[in-house]
């Protein structure tokens, strides 16, 4: 009786061991998704997230595990950050954290990710504080990664390069005026880009701020026209960029303008004021134009999805999928170490441009040279299509000056 | 120096609409009507639903959404305001209600991005080299003209003296047999309207969204208390004080002071003149 039972629990062992491999391989791999679920920024990572979820376990999944997604709502507040991402990591046990929105509720996050020896890809931040550990600390913050978007330091720099490649450049108009709402980050950036902008030889002619709540640009445009100003570049975020387009094109303003203008980056801004921003250009960080072969049909399946125009976190999210699938399957499992040797080698054709990590694993910025996500400033055209002018190695049509100003 | 003329008179015209009717409702039914910059909003929101939702060409559109507006201002002051006369607070806690319902309702239906209400005038004009929109000049003869009607009304016609007269003496006007909750809804309707009027005027250039009701109740309510709770003229000599005011600090400071001037005047005022310009007596 004894031989048997020993040759039972035997054959139960050898049974479990030979099944042990296969319900790991039909285990799904665990997305947890830390977002602030309320906002568009949350909703559009999940829905874009969702499409390449579903468009890889269509073809069969990731080394034939199936992805799954598991959504934790982060908020705006780092206390329920830490929580999200507590809850993904210890009880949901997720392979990778792909999300974040607010750049210090991710701050107070990266120790608890961590120690939870997670990968994270970054979709939403833009503080370059969140990768700078990376290098300083690489054994315990090496998780962390940024895909999107590009950090504010990029961004500062990209649009002085704009303001002295095109509008210099290009349009030959060194008289610039800087115009940009009451706000810390505003303050912070504009006189980066005052310097920037006047050591690339462009003449700064009026740095005029305005209160967010401001309703009436007229003097606002008068101090900027009798400066001998010819183009206005912007650093707009909150509530007034529709009624500064709207009083732009009201008064025929007799200059363009353009520069960082947060609620003309939404693809129906345009229509919702009636087509006034025509001949506007705005920062964006992907439009549908073919910046990739990926851009337009991503623009496209979107909207068919979701009816809406997606915000910039989408195209971070829907591309970390597909990198870190890539990754994995490079890594031939999902071990994390293994699979961040595999991702620092990424190069990976994304929404807005190629993807690939630096030594503190940020997005690198595109170049003159390099087809990188960059600051793409697109021009509302007629009927509401936008353009990409800025930088020219992206650009899809020339710029236009609006209709009233003779060149 | 003609450009802060005009775009002087431009914020007057629209401040002097919305502080008149608030003052109005105030100097006859003593009612701080604190949904008033509701009115303003709905004015704008309704143009906006008329002509983009109900394919409305403009004018029967703006002309539609005044005029709910109005019934809707009768009917807050019918169900909500009277049954409450009694006490100053419960008033203004219930207007403060309806303006933050209303706000909710406008997020709920038309969510929180700014809306676009067309302009009757989208031709630039330039008066003496200064470009200004159509839309602009447009708010600024309606206004005044809305304003003119309004004084012709109260001192020329029947309904206006009974106006008057419950303005200047509720009691002995009752005794003399005008009816006074009649003329309330009446002055409501008229205060809601000139403020739905502006919202459909300032509409097209300013903005439409759910939270643009807080701004312009801020201003009227600065205007009033400048002007003198109750006093039309004074409110209309306050709203070009502020106007002006704010226009020439933008002009010669920096846009970013404007929003103070209105918060000054209202603090110096409190302190100095209580009664405001053309008060009878301190309303607080």
């Amino acid at each position: 009786m004894k031989k048997f039972s020993v040759l039972f629990s035997a054959v139960c062992v050898a049974a479990g061991l030979a099944a042990a491999p296969a319900v790991a391989q039909t285990k799904p791999i665990r997305i947890g998704v830390p977002t602030a679920m309320q906002l568009q920024v949350g909703r559009d990572t999940q829905d874009a997230l969702k499409m390449a979820v579903d468009d890889i376990n269509a073809k069969g999944g990731v080394l034939g595990r199936k992805l799954e997604m598991v959504v934790a709502d982060e908020t705006e507040n780092p206390e329920t950050g830490i929580s999200a991402i507590k809850k993904l990591t210890a009880d949901e046990k997720v392979d990778v954290l792909i999300g974040g929105y607010t750049s210090g509720v991710t701050l107070a996050q990266l120790p608890h990710i961590s120690a939870a020896k997670t990968i994270y890809l970054g979709v939403g931040a833009a503080s370059p504080s969140t990768n700078a550990k990376v290098k300083t600390d690489y054994d315990n913050y090496k998780y962390i990664f940024r895909v999107g978007p590009l950090n504010a330091a990029h961004q500062a720099r990209q649009l002085t390069v704009f303001i002295s490649d095109f509008v210099k450049g290009e349009l030959g108009i060194s008289k610039v005026a800087i115009v940009g709402e009451n706000a810390k980050w505003v303050q912070d950036l504009v006189p980066l880009l005052k310097k920037g902008a006047t050591e690339a030889g462009a003449d700064v002619r009026a740095t005029e701020f305005f209160d967010a709540q401001t309703s009436d640009f007229s003097p606002l445009f008068s101090k900027v026209k009798d400066s001998g100003a010819q183009f206005m570049v912007v650093v707009l975020s909150h509530a007034s960029s529709d009624i500064f387009a709207k009083q732009w094109y009201d008064s025929r303003f007799p200059m363009p303008y353009g520069g960082i203008d947060v609620k003309s980056m939404d693809g129906d801004f345009c229509e919702r004021i009636g087509g006034k921003s025509v001949g506007e250009m705005a920062a964006n960080f992907a439009v549908r134009a073919p910046l990739t072969p990926k851009t337009i049909p991503f623009f496209d399946e979107f909207r068919k999805r979701t009816s809406r125009s997606p915000v910039y976190t989408a195209f971070g999210a829907n591309d970390a999928v597909y990198i870190y699938a890539d990754a994995v399957k490079r890594a031939g499992s999902t071990d994390t170490n293994a699979v961040i040797k595999e991702l620092e080698k990424t190069s990976y054709v994304g929404i807005p441009g190629t993807i690939e990590f630096d030594d503190t694993h940020d997005v690198k910025p595109g170049t003159a040279t390099y087809k990188g996500p960059a600051l793409l400033l697109a021009q509302w055209r007629e009927g509401c299509k936008r353009e990409v002018i800025h930088p020219k190695v992206m650009r899809t049509a020339d710029f236009v000056y609006p209709a009233w100003i003779k060149k | 120096m003609l450009e802060i003329l005009i775009v002087g008179a431009v914020s007057s015209a629209i401040y002097a609409m919305l502080a008149v009717g608030f003052t109005l409702i105030f100097g006859v039914a003593r009612i701080l009507n604190l949904a008033h910059g509701s009115f303003y909003a709905l004015g704008a929101y309704g143009a906006y639903f008329f002509t983009t939702h109900l394919k409305l060409p403009l004018l029967p559109a703006a002309l539609l959404a005044v005029a709910v507006v109005a019934l809707f201002g009768i009917v807050v002051e019918r169900v909500l305001i009277r049954p409450m006369r009694k006490s100053q607070l419960a008033m203004l806690m219930i207007t403060l209600a309806v303006a933050l319902v209303i706000e909710q309702v406008l997020f709920l239906t038309f969510g929180s991005e700014y809306r676009n209400v067309p302009a009757f005038i989208d031709t630039k004009f330039t008066i003496g080299g200064v470009d200004v929109g159509g839309a602009r000049l447009l708010a600024l003869g309606v206004g005044v003209v809305l304003i003119a009607a309004l004084w012709l009304f109260i001192q020329r016609t029947r309904l206006g003296s009974a106006i008057l007269a419950i303005s200047q003496d509720p009691v002995a006007a009752q005794y003399m047999g005008i009816p006074s909750d009649r003329i309330f809804a009446v002055v409501m309707g008229i205060s809601a309207a000139l403020a739905a009027a502006a919202g459909v005027l300032a509409g097209p250039f300013l903005t439409v969204q759910p939270t643009m009701w807080l701004l312009p109740i801020v201003k009227a309510f600065a205007i009033v208390v400048v002007g003198g709770l109750g006093s039309i003229p004074g409110s209309i000599l306050a709203a070009l004080m502020l106007g002006y005011a704010e226009t020439i600090v933008a002009y010669m400071i920096s846009s970013s002071w404007t929003e103070i001037v209105s918060v000054l005047a209202t603090l110096l005022m409190l302190m100095f003149r209580p009664a405001g310009i053309f008060g009878r007596r301190a309303a607080f």
